[in-house]
């Protein structure tokens, strides 16, 4: 498989994931879009130091810190959903448009 | 090279079903999968301590921690379906992307570049770990102050009563939670952590009054 099959497949899965995040108005399955996207610029990174990197540990780095990230990201988001769920009783975007808790 | 197209497929057919089904729970499940597939995928790209951790940290972290979600909030059932317009609008957004990206991929055309050479050590766990203390410390350094702040947030969000009583939030969420199943009680996490000896050797006055706020 080259390089340019590989950067297609991150394409696709970050395409799923904006797709994901402009449709869906549950909070949680947006977050899921946006773990989506994340995964797909890792796909990224790691098909381009597979394929042209001279100095392959740094990719891997790369995309260490993008799950590290990526992990403190959604325990906020997550934290965040049970928050509004708490005060609102329900996770939907089209209502969320005050920011007083 | 059979291998990587299975994998690909997978990972897109779960992901696609993850961005489009209804039940939120399917979503989560289809998410793990897609993962899953996408951690072969790193093993395929010659890189199995990132594809290990994709499988501990995604799978194994952030989907169990989303159905943890679902399942404190109960939001499972009543997913509100989405309008037309909306979904026509996201697609077309999404393909738009992916054919503009793909075009320019296709047309850059990469594949023609040469391979550099390097070692076998260069991909070894080993290399990853040297250059993750040495050159990239401030920056391992800097992710672990991040995820620090995100636990202190996170707690701190969850454990927020609403409205009254900011200050005993701690020990009035755990007295409640223990009688008030129905109730969201994510900071109960939060309450565990403080020594348990005084909120068992406080006076039954305290706790008296406690349930009075719970009928209130």
């Amino acid at each position: 498989m080259m390089l340019t099959g590989w950067l297609l497949f991150s394409l696709a899965l970050f395409s799923i994931g904006l797709y994901a995040v402009l449709a869906r108005r549950n909070l949680i399955a947006i977050l899921i879009g946006i773990e989506l996207m994340l995964n797909g610029a890792s796909v990224n990174f790691l098909a381009f130091n597979a394929y042209l990197s001279k100095d392959p540990a740094v990719g891997q780095i790369a995309v260490l810190f993008v799950i590290g990230l990526a992990a403190a990201e959604a325990a906020i988001a997550l934290s965040i959903i049970l928050a509004v769920y708490r005060s609102r009783n329900a996770i939907d975007v089209a209502g969320l448009d005050e920011l007083k808790g | 090279m059979l291998t990587a197209g299975l994998v690909m497929i997978v990972a897109i057919a779960a992901a696609i079903f993850a961005a489009t089904t209804r039940n939120i729970v399917h979503a989560i499940f289809a998410l793990a999968i897609s993962l899953g597939a996408i951690a072969l995928a790193f093993l395929i790209l010659k890189s199995p301590f990132v594809a290990a951790m994709e499988v501990l940290i995604y799978i194994g972290g952030i989907s169990v921690a989303m159905v943890f979600a679902v399942m404190l909030s109960s939001v499972g059932k009543s997913a509100p379906s989405e309008g037309m317009t909306r979904r026509l609008g996201a697609g077309f957004a999404a393909i738009a992307f992916f054919a503009g990206v793909a075009a320019v991929l296709i047309g850059a055309d990469l594949d023609g570049l040469p391979v550099p050479e390097t070692s076998a050590e260069a991909w070894s766990v080993q290399q990853i770990g040297r250059d993750l203390l040495d050159r990239f410390n401030v920056v391992f350094e800097l992710l672990s102050v991040v995820l620090l702040l995100a636990i202190l947030g996170a707690v701190t969000i969850a454990s927020r009563n609403d409205g009254h009583d900011e200050a005993s939030s701690g020990n009035a969420g755990a007295g409640l939670g223990a009688r008030m199943p129905d109730e969201m009680r994510p900071g109960d996490s939060a309450a565990s952590v403080n020594p348990a000896s005084p909120a068992s050797a406080a006076p039954s006055a305290s706790d008296a009054s406690r349930s009075e706020e719970a009928r209130a």
